[in-house]
């Protein structure tokens, strides 16, 4: 699915196609969180649901759960995932020379193929009422994978949600929630 | 007998409401309904008064007027789902048990790829399978 509306529909336009990639996420997560939560009580609080998202939403869509979550209690919530099933037998064009050149082209697809976990995360978080919204960022290691998701309250109650996928897994967090400070001035 | 069933989306715009009664008091019954609403906003903002119902999904007897009782159910989706009855001694168990089933059919009916959310639910498939839960209640709360 991805490749077609990258190579063939939206060939010329990545942003579009990521656009609509994310745009088809966000539908999918919308209707499966209204599935998954049917026998659940209801939750208290946004730390509910994003434990919600972490344990049952993770192990039935990506089979296994979050590895870890972390949160600074300002809104920010950092899910790491350390084997990410969907990406983890990912493979590269063979036709593409190894090096510095084929790295990147290794990374784009990837990041491509990021936009629709992305979009599901999105759907289910702003039907369980917490609107907010997705990026997403990879490296080109695919050993080891680390997603992040942060998660901002804004003055005027909007939530943001960043995500960052990249190989640095011991990096500090620190660092990541300055680099999510600096990106929202 | 169930006389209304009602779907109310999460800012309280009717995703779908079906009278059941030949009578044409269809507009008293939107009414009903459209009270409810008000009862269930005070519910689920006063979780002290609610007790032992906290955060529950079933939200039981909301009010009874002369005629009818209505019943709520708060998906986690903030999606309410209400219930119009005439039978005056109904099961709580049995409630809880259509609320299920209909809370299943609406799964059904959202993730259907056509269905815009947010907007009425249209499904022919859906009507009838509401009806069928509806008669099946009214079979089990009689007997």
């Amino acid at each position: 699915m991805v490749s077609s509306y990258c190579n063939r529909f939206y060939a010329d336009k990545p942003d579009l196609a990521a656009r609509r990639i994310e745009a088809i996420g966000y539908q999918v997560g919308h209707q499966l969180s209204e599935r998954y939560t049917m026998e659940r009580p209801r939750f208290s609080d946004h730390l509910e649901a994003i434990k919600f998202i972490c344990k049952d939403f993770w192990s039935e869509v990506f089979k296994k759960q979050i590895d870890n979550l972390k949160t600074n209690h300002r809104g920010t919530f950092v899910l790491q995932d350390n084997r990410f099933r969907w990406l983890s037998r990912m493979s590269t064009d063979p036709s593409l020379e190894t090096g510095q050149e084929g790295d990147n082209k290794a990374t784009e697809a990837m990041s491509m193929h990021l936009y629709f976990p992305c979009g599901i995360i999105r759907g289910a978080l702003s039907n369980l009422g917490i609107p907010c919204a997705v990026s997403a960022d990879i490296s080109s290691l695919p050993a080891f994978y680390v997603i992040l998701l942060g998660f901002l309250k804004l003055p005027c109650a909007n939530v943001k949600t960043v995500i960052h996928l990249n190989h640095f897994g011991n990096m500090d967090y620190d660092l990541y929630m300055d680099l999510f400070d600096r990106m929202l001035l | 007998m169930i006389v209304c069933i009602a779907v109310v989306g999460h800012q309280n715009n009717p995703l779908y409401i079906q009278s059941f009664t030949e009578a044409d008091d269809a507009l008293k019954l939107h009414h009903i309904v459209h009270c409810s609403l008000d009862v269930v906003d005070e519910r689920v903002n006063n979780p002290k008064k609610s007790g032992p119902l906290l955060n529950e999904t079933f939200l039981g007897l909301l009010y009874p007027t002369e005629n009818y009782k209505v019943y709520g159910y708060l998906t986690n989706t903030k999606v309410k789902f209400i219930l119009v009855t005439t039978d005056l001694d109904v099961k709580d168990a049995d409630v809880r048990n259509f609320f299920r089933r209909f809370h299943a059919a609406y799964v059904d009916a959202v993730s259907n790829p056509f269905h815009v959310p947010g907007k009425k639910i249209t499904s022919r498939t859906f009507a009838e399978r509401v009806s069928t839960i509806v008669k099946a209640f009214g079979l089990s709360s009689a007997g």
